[in-house]
């Protein structure tokens, strides 16, 4: 049988914001076994299941919209995989819905962010298309670099008091880490040692016309 | 909350933060004890151990007891824990372990002492046990630093003795039957667990010393108590506790894998080995058990690598049917076997050949010593001829690297011990180049890697005296200099680790002292490299009024009173006598499937694979 493509959209949240990609990848692969999902593995001298995560989540980063492609060999029922898989896994990565992967992950252009943070915080983060630029500080290595990451914000966008949202760049040739763009609105706002005491939590995906990436 | 803004700053939050797969959550409100199981190393090692996996399902088999784990934080995390008034918390609440009925604490080796003292003091615990009234939670310790916890009396409440899977069981179960009762107080309690088999109360006995400084005599304080601690052991390991599942670790810990204890003891004498006598009987589980084990463990883990554990897994009586039953569904599984403590004298081409679609992770062998009369003499029965057949196997099945553990300064050793290290390695080398079916146009490479002799408590050397540090460089430095060849390498370890090891191991009560200095100077992590000072110890033994030598570098009489005589482990001092006696004539001892030497062991009874039954 030609193995199908199946997406997994699930949250990251909880006691699980403290682990790093490279950790819930490795976390991902036995949690598959004891759902006993009829992974596809790939072919050659050491076979691995085949597993791609749409982008990765920095750390300290929520989300409610982690999507993970595999392929499997027996056909499932989708819903039988999301059951299986959230017994296989606490609530903190919990699966919310199981599909056929139809759209390319290369499609993604935006992804978008609910942050809590202050009511200064707000303010100063849905002023930022008040200014021309918004600079921050890289260190790469060859030294400190500044980029001015305006062109990669979309839109923000008051959602509440304390809470606003963000749509910002998330393609593979223009990716804006969400923990950067806070740490700029902090360093706008004065905070010091730039270290904002924010809440961020990833909501959605869009492509390039801003339709639903799913 | 400022824990969540502490672990934002620090390095690996995920050590601290718990919330695994696997891990056990009850209802408060049921729950008439609480154990929080302390490592006193890093999440990444302690969560790779087996005893606290093993221990962690047997207490929380209990309906109403609910263990959860700590470990110990780095530095950074240590310094922000401390400057946010954050104390020590449990894994699976976040509840702090002061809060705790037990503060359960596992010494696996002496160079973690001082993160034990250490855990007791961030969990917000007077560090002495003769401070800690009703309100705090009571300190046991466990683990096979235990076969002697003189040095750490003072901190504990109590010592668990042997294995512990009854043992905490029927601890937990005393106190909450006393406190249901009404009959609790402290120090009821610890005169009534110093009657439960296996329980050491140290505060419970009276140590008196000679002019000298040694220990001349010990007697329990009171008629009821005891006069030694028999250890105690799991009878029937087919009916002990075994995990069916594992807690997950989210990060990479040490062992990411199953592991799967087989057997429990040893059937070697090595008479520098403590492991190998306080396991004993040997206790094996049945191949079914071992394999459906692994089976329900692949299931609710996913892992896809089990290992077998024991000393020394070749010797299992029926490691044949067992990779046989193991192969049939582990290979369709895409699970891989792994075989670590493989001996050179048991590695057949049949067990090779079994094993050779198994992952193996290098070979690796241990003579210990370089010469068959020093070999005789610690009673490492392996032969040259051995190490090399199995060597050859190795290289006809493509591998190319071999790794020689060797000890040094081991009693009786002379130069001529030392000159057969280099020796041995350089045959191994020779060997490759001889061995035609190799695969051709890769170079052998051989590591030569030397521990320093420790005696410890508990076996046929616990009387003898370490090498001092300059002799153990010298010994370090002369092997060194007898391997030219570029294809050996050569690895040792610190000597001034190795000194306070044996400090440690052989101390007794007013060791206590020298803890309490290490504890002021702020000391931690002594096991890990980057963090072991000798110049601290140094300060701290200095400062409490001792001498490190008089633990680490003196020959005890045969006739002395030993600061751990009030511990039974079965074997008995006597047989360790015969053992030592032995050594100094280089006069090997058959293992037990061989011919039984009477060591005692079976006095403690159990389904026992060797030992001869002893009439009532
Ligand atoms: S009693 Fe005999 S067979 Fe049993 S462990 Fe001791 S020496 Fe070995």
């Amino acid at each position: 049988m030609v193995p199908e493509n199946i997406r997994i959209k699930f949250h990251k949240k909880g006691r699980l914001i403290y682990i790093s990609h490279l950790d819930l990848c490795r976390t991902v692969c036995p949690a598959m076994i004891r759902a006993k999902i009829p992974l596809w593995y790939t072919e050659g001298f050491n076979p691995h299941p085949k597993m791609v995560f749409a982008q990765p989540l920095p750390l300290f980063v929520e989300s409610r919209c982690e999507l993970l492609d595999i392929k499997i060999t027996e056909p499932t029922p989708c819903e039988e995989i999301a059951k299986r898989l959230r017994q296989a896994l606490t609530d903190d990565l919990y699966v919310e819905e199981v599909y056929p992967a139809k759209a390319k992950f290369q499609e993604i252009e935006y992804a978008k962010y609910t942050v809590c943070g202050d009511e200064s915080f707000a303010d100063v983060a849905c002023g930022v298309f008040d200014s021309e630029h918004l600079t921050v500080e890289k260190k790469g290595k060859s030294g400190t670099v500044s980029t001015d990451i305006l062109p990669q914000i979309k839109s923000v966008q008051r959602t509440g008091e304390k809470e606003f949202e963000c749509v910002l760049s998330a393609s593979a040739s223009s990716y804006l880490n969400p923990m950067l763009f806070c740490k700029a609105i902090a360093e706008k706002a004065g905070i010091q040692d730039g270290e904002p005491d924010v809440r961020i939590i990833r909501t959605g995906w869009q492509k390039k016309d801003m339709s639903e990436f799913r | 909350m400022e824990l969540e803004k502490i672990l934002k700053k620090v390095s690996k939050p995920g050590r601290y933060t718990g919330g695994e797969y696997g891990q056990i959550i009850k209802d408060k409100e049921k729950i008439s004890a609480r154990v929080a199981f302390c490592f006193p190393d890093s999440y990444e090692i302690g969560m790779s151990n087996l005893g606290m996996r093993v221990l962690y399902h047997s207490l929380n088999l209990m309906p109403d007891v609910w263990c959860e784990r700590a470990f110990s934080p780095l530095p950074d995390m240590e310094n922000e824990m401390r400057a946010n008034g954050i104390p020590l918390y449990a894994l699976e609440t976040f509840d702090s372990v002061k809060d705790f009925d037990f503060m359960a604490i596992t010494l696996q080796y002496e160079l973690c002492y001082t993160n034990a003292l250490n855990l007791i003091d961030l969990a917000g615990l007077p560090l002495r046990a003769s401070e800690r009234d009703e309100s705090f939670p009571l300190v046991i310790g466990g683990g096979p630093c235990t076969y002697n916890a003189e040095p750490l009396c003072e901190f504990f409440d109590a010592f668990s003795i042997g294995e512990g899977e009854e043992a905490l069981c029927e601890m937990v179960r005393l106190y909450i039957d006393m406190k249901k009762s009404g009959r609790y107080s402290k120090k009821e309690y610890l005169r009534e667990l110093s009657h439960i088999n296996g329980f050491y109360v140290p505060s419970l006995y009276e140590v008196e010393y000679g002019s000298d400084g040694a220990v001349s005599a010990y007697r329990p304080l009171y008629p009821d108590v005891p006069e030694k601690v028999v250890k105690r052991i799991i009878g029937n390991m087919d009916k002990a506790p075994y995990p069916d599942k594992f807690v997950m670790p989210y990060i990479e810990t040490v062992h990411d894998r199953i592991t799967e204890e087989v057997y429990r003891g040893c059937i070697r004498g090595c008479r520098f080995c403590q492991a190998g006598m306080v396991y004993r009987p040997v206790r094996e589980k049945s191949p079914d058990t071992v394999n459906d084990q692994i089976k329900c463990l692949y299931e609710n883990t996913g892992y896809e690598e089990a290992s077998l554990l024991s000393l020394s897994v070749s010797d299992y009586s029926e490691l044949s049917l067992l990779t046989e039953k193991l192969l049939s569904w582990t290979d369709e599984k895409k699970v891989n076997l792994s075989l670590p403590s493989l001996r050179a004298d048991t590695f057949s081409k049949e067990l090779m050949e079994r094993i050779s679609h198994v992952r193996q992770s290098g070979l690796t062998f241990a003579p210990e010593a370089g010469t068959p009369r020093l070999r005789d003499a610690i009673n490492k029965n392996v032969t040259e001829e051995e190490i090399l057949s199995a060597c050859r196997l190795a290289f006809e099945g493509g591998k190319n690297s071999v790794k020689l553990y060797f000890m040094l300064g081991l009693p009786t050793e002379t130069e001529q011990d030392l000159a057969g290290i280099a020796a041995l390695a350089k045959t191994v080398v020779d060997e490759y180049y001889k061995c035609e079916k190799r695969v051709k146009g890769k170079n052998v490479q051989v590591t030569v890697s030397c521990a320093c002799f420790i005696p410890k408590p508990f076996t046929a050397f616990q009387w003898d005296a370490q090498d001092s540090i300059e002799s153990l460089t010298e010994k370090q430095n002369y092997v060194r200099g007898l391997i030219t060849d570029k294809r050996i390498k050569f690895n040792y370890h610190d000597a001034r680790a190795s000194r306070v090891e044996a400090a440690l191991a052989r101390g007794d009560r007013k060791m206590s002292k020298v803890l309490i200095e290490a504890r002021k100077l702020g000391m931690s992590f002594d096991s890990w490299d980057e963090h072991f000072s000798y110049e601290k110890w140094e300060k701290a033994f200095a400062q409490a009024g001792l001498d490190m030598g008089f633990y680490a570098n003196r020959a005890i009489p045969a006739d002395a009173v030993l600061p751990w005589d009030m511990i039974d482990i079965g074997v008995t001092k006597a047989f360790l006598k015969r053992e030592y006696d032995k050594s100094r004539k280089s006069e090997p001892t058959p293992n037990c499937k061989e011919k039984c030497s009477g060591c005692g062991a079976n006095r403690l009874g159990g389904v026992t694979k060797w030992c001869p039954k002893i009439s009532e």
